[in-house]
């Protein structure tokens, strides 16, 4: 046993035995938090924020530098982003728009609390109210005075040099909104009263954590006066606040927000399709296929309350017009963007998540489909397992055009798994996408490719079937499903992947999801209210993220199968 | 793969939109069906009968080109009356229609002879480029030399663009009864008209498998004719009845009941489009107030008068039982279409109504 997997044996054990005991009870154990740190606001966080304190005829007429994807989220590559001076003249040219809108005749009124003395020159009563008031909303804290100070001052000499009170407060309103307190969800600190040498979050950045997890975006007023008060730091005050929070309609855009990076969903940003192949494919069955996703399963998972795992089994879903020319089926709301319950027959191919054309077309090529791209995001987003990337001199070209010997992916994949190179990573892809080739490269149902019959047979970690609907069950029923999710869950709420000291926890949370009936928001609000999401640590007892025992297991079986 | 929506194992659906129509013309390399040359315009005839000082006056010393000058052109009547919309009103020289041997459509009568019959008053037939005698086509006979009816002409072009960006006369074909989509023996087709948009993809053509409405006034569909037909080795054809369908061109709405109609649609084997022709009796009224209300006749060669006058001389479907002049001209059209889901107005209200809590507010659409 070398040390590797002495290493994953000694966790494994840890793990059972942590689960066993936490099994035994409800109660949250105790882990350890990991040091504070700051998390660059994702695109769409910055919409919601300047939409909820603004108003949404603010329009964010661009976007950011993207995040990069860490451990299967963007969430938690967005605690290591840094701003480039491009980058930085991005959110500089966000500011400076927004701004001008606030303050421009069409939105002063309503968005400004109150009248300048004169419109020609400063008015600090008034700038200081408007810059108290939004500073508040924007740093998710109230301002310090050096902060408060730095904005006025700002506002006084730009109203002063322009002769014109909103164009002071414009140039005030971009400064705040190029700060590292805006752009930045930062883990702020103070003294743990209850434990001595200790730090805690403060009760503004407890309101954060829980706002960006529900709802993705910055704490309300409420939320923000519950801090204020204390009631964050109280077992009763929290549970209020989440359930208040989860009662919302704008919890579904938290659980939006987590499906969508958790299932990589920013990659339809660069979607693209050979349209001579696929003209059904347009721009709006883009649009449509990411939502009919969300919109699934938010409807499966929030308004329904149901089993988690039934995503992959499910018939029951949502079309639009441009969708239903995809999926070949009558609608009554042809054109726009109206949406309809829809449910596939019986004996429709189609069922569950992964034979939606938002999944079997992000996980292929422009002009085909590909086992090997749809087995490996199933892996990786899904599953949590890491698959290696190709070696970098494979020739693809010898395996990609079908001929008459290689007509189907099947054959051509068989092919190229004659290359020993290939065929480790092929194994623990390939047997799970090719269930998936009733589907091609943008979702559409076939039967054949190239004339020749389509066998869509396969196996997921052993257990073997024989179409997609076969192959929703096997994921079903796979023990990875579940503990997925939950990983992923935590490590989106914590903004990073889960250190050492709090592998109890992430078991905790996977008997508990088990003994929950595998409701996602369960799972949301054990995590909202528990300990762990507000735990910090020193700096200097920061750790290595580590997995959790289960998924560190999968990994190390899935290298070993990939050893010569 | 899914041509159809199913309805049950033991009957499917087919369903198409009707993209392509346009008047069947045969239009040899010289024009030799036309031996005494192309039809005489209402423009050309109005300019001859202008002096020299009229068309110097009236066409701003010939600055004023032949589009901007129709409305001038069509008031030639005795009292300025427009003659597209009063054709009677002036005499002009007789049209010249088609002479030619050959034509595309249909024996309708199913005489060889064009004598008349109880539906039919005489008429000269044409034989089929395919070798098929008796076809049936004064429509073409009458048409077959005006240069903007000729193949690539303009209101057959903008009629079909007409269609294609806006919906409207939009056909819907559902062909219920179908036991197999490549060979069924006994199948109802039922005609349709929908308001819907047409689903394009980037290139501008229609999109196969989009969803139709049918459209209906107060709750009731205005069309709806059926015929029964077979479906051999992909091909459908339907015995002869009559239907009427919407019609949308150059600005005018039209509802022909086409008597007799005969459909022939040839089905692509992947079951996506559909190519064939209608054949039938086409109402001469409904065709003539077509191209009295059409805009820009000097761009169509067209001359309400004698076309007037030469339609009604042609006409060989369903006499007048008062004076035994034919009413209806022998037609053909050849059509494009594409595989759609024809949805019917209870399918709609059912679809809306299935997820309660959607109508009830508490959730998003």
């Amino acid at each position: 046993m070398n040390a590797k997997t002495k290493r994953i044996a000694v966790l494994s054990a840890l793990a059972a035995l942590s689960a066993l005991l936490s099994s035994c009870g409800d109660v949250e154990p105790k882990s350890t938090g990991a040091p504070p740190a700051m998390r660059r606001l994702t695109n769409d966080q910055y919409r919601n924020i300047i939409a909820d304190v603004f108003g949404p005829q603010i329009v964010v007429a661009g976007q950011a530098d993207p995040l990069l994807r860490t451990d299967g989220l963007l969430a938690v590559g967005a605690r290591s982003a840094r701003i480039t001076p491009s980058g930085f003249e991005k959110f500089y040219g966000l500011a400076r728009s927004i701004s001008q809108l606030v303050v421009n005749e069409d939105n002063r009124d309503h968005l400004i609390p109150c009248q300048p003395a004169s419109a020609k020159g400063a008015d600090d009563a008034c700038a200081q109210q408007f810059i108290a008031k939004v500073g508040r909303l924007l740093y998710r804290r109230p301002l310090l005075p050096g902060e408060l100070d730095t904005a006025m001052k700002s506002a006084g000499l730009a109203a002063q040099t322009t002769g014109n009170f909103y164009r002071g407060l414009s140039v005030a309103l971009s400064g705040m909104m190029t700060t590292p307190q805006f752009l930045f969800v930062v883990d702020e600190t103070e003294p743990d009263p209850d434990q001595r040498g200790h730090i805690r979050l403060t009760a503004y950045a407890k309101a954060s954590r829980l706002s960006f997890l529900l709802w993705n975006t910055t704490p309300h007023e409420a939320l923000l006066n519950a801090a204020e008060k204390g009631l964050l730091h109280t077992t009763e005050g929290l549970s209020a606040q989440v359930d208040a929070m989860m009662a919302s309609p704008r919890f579904e855009a938290g659980v939006r927000a987590f499906l969508d990076d958790f299932l990589r969903f920013d990659q339809f940003e660069t979607l693209e399709k050979d349209s001579v192949i696929y003209p059904a494919f347009t721009v709006k069955v883009v649009e449509d296929a990411r939502e009919q996703v969300l919109r699934t399963a938010v409807d499966h998972l929030v308004d329904r309350q149901r089993d988690y795992r039934d995503l992959f089994t499910t018939r029951q879903t949502f079309i639009s017009g441009a969708l239903a020319r995809i999926y070949r089926v009558p609608t009554t709301k042809p054109s726009g963007n109206a949406w309809v319950p829809y449910e596939f027959a019986p004996d429709d191919p189609r069922v569950g998540l992964l034979t939606q054309v938002g999944f079997a077309a992000l996980a292929s090529h422009p002009g085909r489909s590909s086992p090997t791209l749809r087995g490996r995001a199933i892996r990786e987003a899904l599953l949590c397992q890491k698959v290696p990337d190709p070696p970098g001199n494979v020739d693809f070209s010898l395996f990609e055009a079908a001929d008459l010997n290689n007509k189907t992916a099947r054959e051509r994949l068989t092919a190229h798994r004659t290359a020993p190179a290939c065929a480790g990573c092929h194994k623990l892809t390939d047997p799970i996408g090719l269930g998936l080739e009733n589907l091609d490269g943008v979702g559409q149902l076939r039967a054949t490719e190239n004339g020749a019959m389509i066998d869509a047979s396969g196996d997921l970690d052993g257990i073997t079937f024989n179409d997609a609907a076969g192959l929703g069950k096997a994921m079903r029923e796979n023990p990875a499903t579940t503990s997925c999710l939950v990983d992923r869950l935590t490590a989106y709420a914590l903004g990073r992947s889960a250190t050492a000291g709090q592998i109890v926890f992430l078991d905790y949370l996977k008997a508990t999801f088990v003994k929950d009936g595998y409701r996602l928001p369960d799972l949301m609000r054990r995590i909202a209210t528990s300990e762990a999401l507000y735990a910090v640590s020193a700096p200097e007892e920061d750790a290595k993220p580590v997995q959790s025992a289960a998924a560190a297991v999968a990994t190390g079986a899935a290298l070993q199968e990939v050893s010569p | 793969m899914s041509s159809a929506i199913a309805a049950s194992p033991q009957s499917l659906t087919l369903g198409f939109v009707v993209r392509d129509w346009f008047t069947e013309v045969y239009n040899s390399k010289f024009i030799d069906e036309c031996p005494e040359g192309l039809a005489t315009s209402n423009d050309e005839i109005w300019w001859r009968g202008l002096s020299k000082v009229d068309r110097a006056r009236l066409t701003d010393n010939g600055l004023i080109q032949n589009l901007n000058r129709m409305p001038t052109a069509m008031r030639r009547g005795p009292e300025g009356e427009n003659v597209c919309l009063n054709p009677t009103v002036v005499k002009d020289p007789p049209m010249r229609v088609v002479e030619g041997k050959y034509s595309f459509g249909a024996n309708l009568d199913e005489n060889v002879d064009g004598q008349p019959t109880a539906n039919t008053c005489a008429h000269n037939n044409f034989t089929h480029p395919d070798g098929t005698t008796g076809i049936d086509n004064q429509m073409y006979r009458l048409i077959g030399c005006v240069y903007g009816w000729r193949r690539g002409g303009l209101p057959e072009l903008n009629a079909h663009e007409g269609r294609g960006t806006s919906g409207l006369g939009m056909i819907l074909i559902e062909v219920t009864r179908v036991t197999d989509p490549r060979n069924s023996p006994d199948v109802t087709v039922t005609f349709y008209r929908s308001v819907d948009q047409f689903a394009l993809d980037g290139a501008g053509r229609p999109l196969p498998f989009s969803s139709y409405n049918i459209d209906t006034a107060n709750g009731k569909q205005r069309y709806g004719d059926s015929l029964k037909g077979s479906i051999k080795d992909g091909v459908l054809t339907t015995a002869r009845g009559d239907v009427r369908l919407p019609f949308y061109g150059n600005y005018n709405f039209l509802h022909p009941a086409i008597r007799d109609m005969g459909l022939k649609l040839e089905i692509a084997a992947d079951g996506s489009t559909a190519k064939g022709t209608v054949s039938g009796y086409y109402d001469l009224d409904e065709f003539l107030y077509y191209v009295g209300g059409m805009v820009g006749h000097t761009s169509t060669g067209d001359n309400c008068p004698a076309m007037y006058v030469a339609g009604h001389q042609l006409a060989d479907g369903y006499p007048d039982p008062a004076t035994g002049q034919c009413t209806h001209l022998s037609s053909s059209f050849s059509i494009g279409a594409y595989a759609a889901f024809v949805i019917h107005p209870e399918q709609n209200a059912a679809n809306t109504g299935t997820d309660a809590r959607v109508d009830a507010g508490l959730k998003k659409p």
